[in-house]
């Protein structure tokens, strides 16, 4: 491998990694303030990357997609969680969890039915469907564009979650709900908001996604199965840990790919493992606690 | 556990085991082979339960010991040309084995990240066999070897035989699973899921009783895996994807938690429900996951458990 | 029985535990006292293994446990209650007991003969059950029972187990004045064998069951004495009983 070889598969790394980061980071934080993880979180992932490609088809534009599919997966969550959720919240995390994982077949079929078995894809906006040269490299715009909107994202809720109530609510929420619910905002109204944001991303993640990966009912628990890994290997309920975990994911699983194929695709699984060996509750899951 | 309670199980274990009798001499080629199908699936859900229900460790990969039994068996058969009467018995222990191996360090962690962390290890055994140019890739291995039972006039290329086999096996299993888990061996899984660092201070070594637990479940999850693989002669990844963890976790929940015969009444319902969905609608995964939510929502102690609710309140009325 | 020297811990950078030691000799009657967060918990979690100390050592008949975990100081002879009732909800009174019982006979290698029919299990559960005063409840499922008669099952685990050493943690909190005094009087009645090591805000128990008092402040030792030297310690009285009384 040259030094262009190394920088281009960096780059695929890094965008493969912003990508995982758009879908862990809204797992990770509900996990962290509800102690819940949503296995349907890929189904929204992958209504987003619909519902942008039929906007996508019917205007022709990207960025209209762009706006559509977050919103559809932030409507689809709120729905979620007001019918199902919130009645469950008695009922403990593990129920949580066992309704989630009914819903990702629900959801497979659900799409199937709406828009049929084909692989679908939307075409990257023509400003970005060249590839660009710079520092001796080729190297296609739009995956530049994913990891600029990766970093983006990332330091929109870095800001928010330093900068503003809610996110003051979020970080006293993750370390103790008790002082959460005395800081006087409505602790449920803010969970809520954060959820219907991580639904939101995720939908975000799937239009993103779809001109480079293709759009097709499973893609939801292909991405699942990574982005759980990250979550549990950043350590669930912190921004940093969904975006290092993701980093680190991400190029464990294009670097394992080129470097040995035959193991491609359990690097990441052994990544995990290591980490767990070493640090049971993620790489970094704050120390206090049990 | 009472023993009213425990004759009630063994009850429904028997109309279970009529039953599939009455289906294996009524039934035709395909249904009989469809009956084998259940009997090993009502083993793989069986093992489960031990983990699920009784020590409260939720699994999402247990798959895994399910594929590595078949493929144990399709290896040591066609590669290593081992006789496979002798094959069975080492492809259990080598997914016992690995269950014990997996099970040292999945233990390490609990709740949500037990689910998570089962998960991956299912899906790295997935990715292996995959990629894995001995064992065949994603085309898998065919022609697994089967075991000479002309001595007692049997032969596993018979769906009728290998059904009854299968059966028997299943009935066998219940009957050493239901001695095990009312015996203090038993119960102190029980104590683990319901109270793990009360039974700790008391002087429990939790973490080896989950990890016994872990291993036995493994080793019975292998036998459903080497039985799998005796009644189709062919061992592909499929056998261990997610997705097959995903529907024995359902299978143990919509028939019951902890009850035994409860996960084998959910593995038979669940079979012929995608059955005969799948037959009706190409949309029956929507069916079947909106039934299982609805189980986990209305009937959390499952079909079994229901019945048993509907059958002590009708006795208490008469 | 159970001696701890010099036990330190720290939280980040709060040092919850300052060096502190405990010698309780065979059949101790020994209660640690002192207001909230004053670490008395904490230390309870370093005896029981819950936690490692950062610095000191915990001896049980001699021998040096710190780097055993909780279990294994139980096989040891050491157990506890718990300050938040912790039992096995799900079952019955009955259950409970003979579990612990079990647990405490290392009968989860038996795996083929019927729990029920351990021989002398059961009736040695309803032994126990008197002992502790549950005689008439036996049956019920502990979630059906009213927090008081589950403070007391809360005992009766740790004794079936038959310790040398038993840590009580607060085993009066948020009981009747009626329930304190069963309490009481049930642990005073505990059998001499065992040493007691108990964690009490109410005085009057501790006055009543204590031979000894270690009054902690702020993670370390205020006082220790008698139950009268204790109380008249001007420190004590400023610090920790003059502030409960006022």
């Amino acid at each position: 491998m040259d030094i262009a070889d190394f920088a281009t598969q960096t780059l695929n790394g890094l965008q493969y990694a912003m990508l995982l980061f758009l879908l862990a980071v809204g797992l990770s934080v509900v996990f962290g303030l509800m102690n819940f993880v949503n296995l349907a979180h890929g189904t929204l992932y992958m209504v987003g990357a619909f519902v942008g490609f039929s906007v996508a088809t019917r205007t022709g534009s990207y960025w209209a997609a762009l706006a559509a599919g977050p919103l559809a997966a932030a409507l689809l969550g709120a729905a979620f969680y007001f019918l199902l959720l919130k009645r469950m919240q008695a009922a403990g995390p593990m129920k949580q969890v066992l309704v989630t994982f009914g819903l990702i077949f629900v959801g497979i079929d659900a799409v199937r039915w709406i828009w049929g078995e084909d692989s679908q894809s939307i075409l990257a906006p023509s400003a970005l469907g060249e590839s660009v040269s710079f520092l001796g490299l080729v190297y296609p715009a739009y995956r530049l564009f994913i990891i600029a909107l990766g970093l983006a994202v990332a330091l929109l809720l870095h800001l928010g979650l330093e900068r503003t109530r809610l996110g003051a609510v979020v970080r006293a929420g993750v370390d103790d709900p008790v002082t959460a619910a005395s800081l006087g905002i409505n602790v449920d109204l803010a969970f809520f908001a954060v959820f219907c944001l991580g639904c939101a991303l995720a939908g975000l993640g799937g239009v993103v996604a779809a001109p480079v990966l293709q759009v097709y009912p499973g893609m939801d628990v292909a991405i699942l199965i990574p982005t759980l890994i990250v979550v549990v290997v950043g350590g669930p309920g912190r921004l940093s840990g969904a975006f290092w975990g993701a980093l680190l994911i991400g190029m464990a699983d294009t670097f394992g790919k080129v470097m040995i194929p035959d193991f491609s695709g359990f690097m990441i699984y052994a990544v995990m493992a290591l980490v767990l060996l070493l640090r049971p509750s993620g790489l970094l899951a704050a120390r206090h606690g049990s | 556990m009472t023993g009213g309670e425990d004759f009630r199980r063994h009850c429904v274990a028997a109309v279970l085991l009529a039953a599939a009798l009455m289906g294996l001499a009524l039934l035709g080629y395909s249904g009989r082979d469809r009956l084998a199908e259940i009997a090993i699936l009502v083993i793989f859900a069986m093992s489960l339960d031990l983990l699920v229900g009784f020590t409260g460790l939720v699994s999402l990969g247990h798959a895994l010991f399910f594929g590595l039994g078949a493929y144990a068996l399709a290896g040591l058969t066609t590669m290593a040309k081992i006789p496979p009467s002798l094959a069975m018995p080492l492809a259990i222990l080598a997914a016992a084995i690995a269950a014990f191996l997996v099970g040292i360090l999945a233990i390490r962690v609990r709740g949500v990240f037990f689910i998570m962390i089962t998960l991956a290890f299912g899906q790295m055994g997935w990715a292996y066999f995959q990629r894995s140019r001995t064992f065949g890739g994603i085309g898998g291995i065919s022609g697994v070897g089967q075991p000479d039972l002309g001595a007692i006039g049997l032969s596993l290329a018979n769906p009728a035989d290998m059904a009854l086999i299968a059966i028997i096996a299943a009935a066998l299993v219940y009957l050493g699973m239901a001695r095990v888990t009312a015996s203090p061996f038993g119960r102190m899984l029980v104590a683990v899921h319901q109270n793990e660092s009360r039974a700790r201070a008391l002087g429990l070594p939790v973490q080896r009783y989950k990890l016994a637990a872990f291993t036995l479940a493994g080793a019975i999850a292998g036998l459903a895996g080497v039985l799998a693989a005796e009644r189709t002669n062919f061992v592909s990844p499929d056998l261990l994807v997610w997705t097959v963890s995903g529907e024995v976790l359902i299978m143990v929940i919509v028939g019951g938690l902890g009850t035994i015969v409860g996960p084998a009444l959910g593995a038979a319902v669940w079979v012929l429900l995608r059955d005969y969905l799948s037959a009706v609608t190409p949309y029956w995964m929507l069916a079947m996951g909106l039934f299982f939510v609805a189980v986990v929502l209305f009937a959390d102690e499952g079909l079994y458990g229901l019945a048993a609710r509907i059958s002590r309140r009708s006795t208490r009325d008469a | 029985m159970l001696e701890a020297r010099g036990l330190r811990k720290s939280f980040a950078a709060l040092e919850v535990t300052r060096g502190v030691s405990l010698a309780l000799p065979e059949g101790a009657r020994h209660a640690v006292v002192g207001p909230n967060g004053s670490g008395k918990t904490t230390l309870f979690n370093l005896l029981t293994g819950e936690l490692r100390p950062d610095e000191g050592r915990v001896l049980l008949d001699g021998r040096d446990v710190t780097a055993l975990p909780p279990d294994a100081r139980a096989r040891a002879g050491l157990t506890r209650s718990f300050q938040k009732n912790n039992l096995f909800m799900g079952l019955t009174v009955r259950e409970n007991l003979a579990l612990a019982l079990a647990i405490g006979e290392r009968a989860g290698t038996v795996f083929w003969r019927r729990f029920e029919r351990m021989p002398g299990l059961l009736a040695r559960a309803e032994a126990l059950g008197e002992r502790v005063r549950l005689h008439e409840v036996l049956d019920f499922p502990v979630r059906s029972l009213p927090y008081g008669t589950q403070r007391q099952l809360e005992v009766g685990l740790a004794l079936a187990i038959e310790p040398k050493v038993l840590l009580l943690d607060e085993p009066t909190a948020g009981m009747s004045a009626e329930e304190t005094q069963a309490m009481t009087a049930l642990i005073a009645g505990l059998p001499r064998e065992i040493a007691v090591l108990v964690i009490e805000h109410d005085m009057e128990v501790v006055f009543e069951i204590a031979e000894r008092v270690t009054v902690l402040d702020y993670g370390s030792i205020l006082a220790e004495g008698t139950p009268q030297e204790v109380r008249a310690t001007d420190a004590v009285r400023r610090r920790y009983l003059g502030e409960r009384a006022g």
